[in-house]
C-alpha cells in the first residue's frame, strides 16, 4: 500500500475519499491541510487502524479530471503544511528571541539603560549637549539676534 | 463512516474521537442551533451526532456544514492549545 492514494471516487457525487498513511502526516498536518479546502468542500475525516481516511465532497458539482486535481491538490497541501510545521519549530528559538526583543523594545525596557551611549550623570560626556558650533540654537532666536 | 449528505429531516454522523473534539462538536450544534437539533453520545471510536428536524428551507447542506465546522474548531482549539 502506497503512502497515499484515492480510495474512491464518485464523480456523480462529486465524491472522494483519500487514504493516508497516519505515520507519514501527524494530526495537526492533516488538520491544517483540511482546513484550506473547507471552503471548497465538505471535508469529513475518520480513522481506519494506520490509515486516516480523508472524505471530500465538493460544494459545487465536479467531473472525475477536478476530482483527481483536487487529491492532488490535497497531497500537496499536506507536504506544504508538513513542512511549514517542520520550518516553524527549526526556527521557534529565533522566533521567540525576537518577539521577545520587540515586546522589551516597545515597552521601554531597561535594555534602553543597559546600552545608552551617553552617561546623563556626567556633565563631560553631554554629547549632543554640547554645541559649540550653534547648530542646536533655534532659527528664530538666531533671526532675532541679527534684527536686534 | 456515516455520509454527511442527507435529504430527509433527519442524518446521523459518526466522527471519530481521535480527530474531532468534543468541545468542538457541541459548538459546531450550538452554531447551528437555528438550523437542526443535534445530540452527541459516543459509541466506540466515534462520537456519534444524531441530527433531527433540519430546517430543508435553509440553502446548502447543514449536515456537511454542521462537520466542517466541527473540523474547524477542533483545528483551531489543538493549534491554540499548542501555541
Amino acid at each position: 500500500m502506497t503512502h497515499s492514494q484515492i480510495e474512491t471516487l464518485d464523480a456523480g457525487t462529486s465524491t472522494l475519499t483519500l487514504s493516508l498513511d497516519t505515520g507519514l502526516y501527524p494530526r495537526d498536518v492533516l488538520y491544517a491541510a483540511a482546513y484550506v479546502f473547507l471552503d471548497r468542500a465538505y471535508v469529513l475525516l475518520d480513522r481506519d487502524g494506520s490509515r486516516f481516511l480523508v472524505h471530500l465532497r465538493g460544494k459545487q458539482a465536479l467531473d472525475e479530471p477536478t476530482l483527481r486535481a483536487m487529491a492532488g491538490e490535497f497531497e500537496n497541501e499536506l507536504l506544504a503544511q508538513a513542512l511549514r510545521q517542520r520550518l516553524v519549530r527549526a526556527n521557534q528559538r529565533i522566533l521567540e528571541d525576537i518577539t521577545g526583543l520587540a515586546i522589551t523594545g516597545a515597552a521601554g525596557g531597561s535594555m534602553q539603560e543597559e546600552t545608552a551611549m551617553i552617561d546623563l550623570q556626567d556633565s563631560a560626556d553631554d554629547g549632543f549637549l554640547d554645541d559649540p558650533q550653534g547648530i542646536a540654537t533655534p532659527w528664530e532666536a538666531k533671526k532675532g539676534a541679527l534684527e536686534e | 463512516m456515516t455520509s454527511p449528505a442527507s435529504q430527509s429531516d433527519s442524518a446521523s454522523v459518526k466522527l471519530h474521537r481521535a480527530l474531532y473534539m468534543r468541545e468542538a462538536i457541541t459548538d459546531a450544534a450550538a452554531t447551528f442551533a437555528d438550523f437542526a437539533s443535534f445530540a452527541v453520545r459516543p459509541e466506540g471510536d466515534h462520537f456519534v451526532v444524531d441530527v433531527s428536524g433540519i430546517d430543508r428551507e435553509v440553502e446548502g447542506d447543514v449536515v456537511a456544514e454542521f462537520c466542517n465546522f466541527a473540523l474547524a474548531n477542533t483545528a483551531v482549539r489543538r493549534k491554540t492549545r499548542h501555541a
